[in-house]
């Protein structure tokens, strides 16, 4: 077996010692990649991008069609995973720049969709509404990542990479002038900042990391289809970064925790039909949207002053 | 090209829901920009109140389209009380995130009460599609036209004739104005509301009547909604009235014709609606028809 | 080459004329400021003033005329690239970062002109130079003990006593202020005035729209007066004051804005 003692992922698994525990670390490390990217665009940047799903879904696709039908290894799928969401997203750039607030939300979604129907209908590439399956686990080093546990450790790794990064870029100068630019456009300029290139750059980073947690996610599965990335996952990425305050990096971290682990695990402990779980955690999640919404109401989205 | 008549009445169906379901969108929008997210899922709302009065309940046709009628009527107030009116002074990006929410929680709570699965509503009232002229279409398309028609002149009366229509109009023009003269604009915001409320209600039933319902039917529709009203000119009624037949005459004319042997797949429909806003958006955003003496 | 410099404007305006819609705001102005020198400028509510500013820092662009700022036509450069050269906006609403703290509003504008990498890692030598600095600046106008509160919390005169530092702070040498003491409370007008004087000191050139004629005469080498979108007045405070076309502008009368407003 392969020893690393990783702090955290690794302790909750001595304790419960059981898969579907580490099943559920997985998830919360693909899911911290993918909030936090959201806090980063959304949450320091004020860009109101509900595309970032769709860049979540062309990298989980990336990765798909590289391993099955290429045999691309593991480190290059993940690369390619994150230039290409990173791509899709300079176009969102494009249009976040012509949009106003408001305006590009509803663009954003639209854009959104668009690449949802692409998902579903170009069938010659993406098989359409059947997906795509088996997508081999990563190989690498000769280790079996078929079980739970090593793939997780490799999740881990990533997950530890990529937040790390985050983490760093959140306490940056660029994310001092992102945040500036987000609270008043004008001012921001008036010292010196590009807006319209840090926005795109904040594009670009947000969904490459998207991309990278979409590519883990295809691994993770070994099957895709268009019904994972849909608006409903979008909602809950948004609650989550809601929930956790926008902007911070450990709220956003706490929030990942409760709506993807805790909160429908706890849900299980409640005497329900299965066909009824589904439903009931999309409702809380949305009800738990709602009142941290309006508990902020005051504070969040101010509005921009013109000069 | 013979197939042409059959996509210009399949336009005109399709037109007609979007067109009933948008007007509402486009009053509430013009009196106090709200953008309500759930648009769509209201018409889901409806269709299933209509289907748990009818065929749970084996109400008659009349009682379960009042049963469907109230349950938009809360549903309107409920809406507007909680998601809606408690942002107005905030930023007004605030109700498009909490309608967002409701519409998620509104597709949840149909899944939880009904199932997830899709649903007939039309037993008893299957008919066999009419011909004429080589077109096909059922009776209940028809009553789709006719009941679009009838509305929205009902409404043009509403919104042109009345002094109730002129409060409307004034207060959509001058929103802060109007509002500091002493009219009662929550009131107006609410009846114009609940009324959009409704109507989008009615359209989801027609909707169900013509294929049939399932809770997740509700997204797509809110994006046409909105495609409708980008085209028209977010706020202008009539212009989203309109843009409701192009859109239904992009989608059908775009999977139906062909463009020197190739076309689109019947799957890219929905896309289309997609692709316009953006477009729209970004070349025009104000929309294709000008607003009839409307400012925002 | 350097005496040619040194005479030739620090600020140079020529015909700007600026139209909203086709209704024109600005109708050729004209002026000239040395390096130095700190010019008022006043005149009725839609004279233009807001909007020759909103041209001068880049927001309003491709207006008519020509701009050069130290003998360079800043003309094609947009606002960020024009603030990188030295031109400082303070603007009427104060364009502080409210949900940022003073420190951190201070120490986005020190980056402002800093390389990218030295600044971007939060553990640079670089950044924690910028947080002594920043708290410096800070110090300088009373403000450091609110260095870790929301700019949100301070008083209006106290977010423009931050925005002028801020501008100051981040390297400007035109400062362009737009009613600094618009809805400040007279104590911290004086403290407006104290800090204008050590820009003054400092040897930076100011631009200041006001309303208050007492109020910027004491440090006002010139007083610009615009009606119309035209400079009608040049000329040092006292002669401005005591021109009776002053009143005619201001009060009504057959010419001026003020007067056909009616």
């Amino acid at each position: 077996m392969f020893e690393a003692p990783l702090g955290f992922f690794v302790g909750f698994y001595e304790v419960l010692r059981s898969e579907y525990a580490l099943h559920l670390c997985v998830l919360l490390g693909i899911y911290l990649i993918l909030a936090q990217s959201f806090n980063l665009v959304f949450g320091v940047g004020g860009l109101f991008n509900l595309a970032h799903v769709a860049t979540y879904a062309i990298g989980a696709y990336t990765t798909a069609l590289l391993s099955t039908e290429l045999n691309v290894g593991v480190f290059q799928c993940l690369l390619a995973s994150a230039l290409l969401s990173g791509l899709l997203a300079l176009i969102i750039g494009a249009i976040s720049l012509r949009l106003a607030t408001d305006y590009f939300a509803i663009g954003s979604l639209a854009f959104s969709a668009v690449v949802s129907a692409l998902l579903i209908n170009w069938r010659s590439l993406t098989r359409g509404v059947l997906g795509i399956p088996g997508i081999p686990r990563p190989e690498w080093g000769g280790i079996d990542f078929n079980g739970v546990q090593n793939f997780l450790y490799f999740v881990i790794v990533v997950t530890l990479l990529c937040l790390g990064a985050m983490w760093i870029l959140f306490r940056s100068s660029f994310a001092r002038s992102l945040k500036a630019a987000a609270q008043s456009d004008v001012a921001a300029q008036s010292l010196g900042r590009d807006v319209a290139r840090l926005r795109i750059w904040a594009f670009f980073i947000s969904s490459a990391f998207a991309g990278i947690a979409g590519g883990l996610f295809a691994y993770y599965l070994n099957y895709i289809d268009p019904s994972s990335f849909s608006l409903t996952e979008m909602v809950l990425v948004l609650t989550i970064v809601v929930v956790g305050r926008p902007g911070s990096f450990w709220g956003v971290a706490a929030a990942t925790l409760l709506l993807v682990v805790l909160l429908p695990e706890g849900l299980r402990f409640l005497p329900l039909e299965p066909s009824v779980l589904g439903p009931l955690r999309q409702f809380l999640h949305a009800l738990l949207l709602f009142i941290v919404v309006y508990m902020n109401r005051a504070r969040l989205f101010p509005v921009e002053r013109m000069v | 090209m013979d197939i042409l008549p059959q996509l210009l009445i399949n336009a005109l169906i399709s037109g007609s829901i979007y067109a009933i379901a948008s007007a509402g969108l486009s009053l509430s929008y013009g009196l106090q920009r709200i953008l309500n997210f759930a648009q769509g899922h209201f018409m889901m709302v409806g269709a299933y109140a209509f289907y748990a009065a009818r065929i749970l309940h084996q109400g008659s046709l009349p009682e379960s389209g009042v049963v469907a009628l109230l349950v938009m009527l809360l549903l309107g107030l409920a809406s507007l009380y909680i998601f809606v009116l408690p942002f107005s002074s905030f930023s007004p990006l605030l109700p498009f995130v909490t309608t967002l929410a409701l519409g998620a929680m509104l597709e949840a709570s149909v899944s939880m009460l009904f199932g997830v699965n899709v649903q007939s509503i039309s037993r008893g009232l299957e008919f066999e599609s009419i011909e004429f002229g080589g077109v096909f279409i059922t009776p209940i398309q028809i009553v789709i036209i006719v009941s679009a028609l009838s509305l929205l002149s009902l409404l043009g009366l509403l919104v042109h004739c009345t002094s109730f229509g002129r409060r409307i109009r004034a207060l959509s023009e001058h929103r802060y104005a109007a509002a500091s003269l002493g009219t009662s604009y929550t009131g107006t915001t609410i009846i114009v509301f609940c009324l959009g409320t409704v109507l989008s209600g009615y359209a989801g039933i027609l909707v169900g009547l013509e294929t049939n319902i399932q809770p997740t039917m509700g997204a797509s529709y809110t994006i046409k909604a909105f495609a409708a009203m980008t085209l028209g000119g977010l706020g202008n009624l009539w212009g989203t009235v309109l843009g409701s037949y192009l859109l239904g005459l992009i989608e059908n004319l775009s999977i139906g014709l062909d463009f020197g042997g190739y076309s689109l797949p019947a799957g890219y429909k929905d896309a289309f609606a997609f692709v316009i806003i953006l477009g729209v958006l970004l070349i025009k955003p104000e929309g294709l028809f000008r607003r009839v003496g409307r400012r925002v | 080459m350097s005496i040619e410099k040194e005479a030739a404007a620090f600020l140079e305006v020529k015909h700007l004329a600026f139209s909203i819609r086709g209704a024109p705001i600005l109708n050729g102005i004209s002026f000239a400021v040395k390096a130095g020198e700190t010019v008022g400028i006043i005149g009725p509510n839609g004279s233009g003033k807001t909007t020759l500013f909103n041209c001068l820092s880049g927001f309003n662009r491709v207006p008519t005329g020509v701009l050069f700022f130290r003998g360079e036509d800043i003309g094609p450069l947009g606002p960020s690239q024009r603030a990188l050269k030295g031109v400082g906006r303070v603007f009427q609403n104060p364009g502080i970062f409210r949900e940022m703290t003073l420190l951190e509003n201070m120490i986005t504008a020190l980056e402002g002109r800093q390389p990218l990498l030295s600044t971007f890692f939060p553990w640079s030598s670089t950044h924690a130079a910028n947080r002594t600095e920043a708290l410096r600046y800070l110090g300088e106008v009373g403000l450091e003990g609110k260095a870790n509160q929301k700019a949100s919390s301070l008083s209006g005169g106290q977010m423009r006593l931050l925005e002028i530092t801020r501008t100051l702070a981040f390297g400007a040498d035109l400062f362009l202020l737009d009613e600094p003491t618009a809805g400040v409370s007279p104590k911290m007008k004086e403290e407006v005035a104290h800090l204008v004087q050590q820009l003054r000191t400092l040897g930076k050139t100011v631009l200041v729209i006001e309303h208050d004629i007492q109020f910027i005469q004491r440090f006002c080498d010139r007083i610009l007066v615009l009606d119309v979108g035209q400079v009608v007045m040049d000329g040092d405070p006292k002669s401005v004051r005591e021109n009776p076309r002053l009143q005619e502008i201001y009060f009504g009368g057959q010419t001026g804005a003020a007067g056909r407003a009616n």
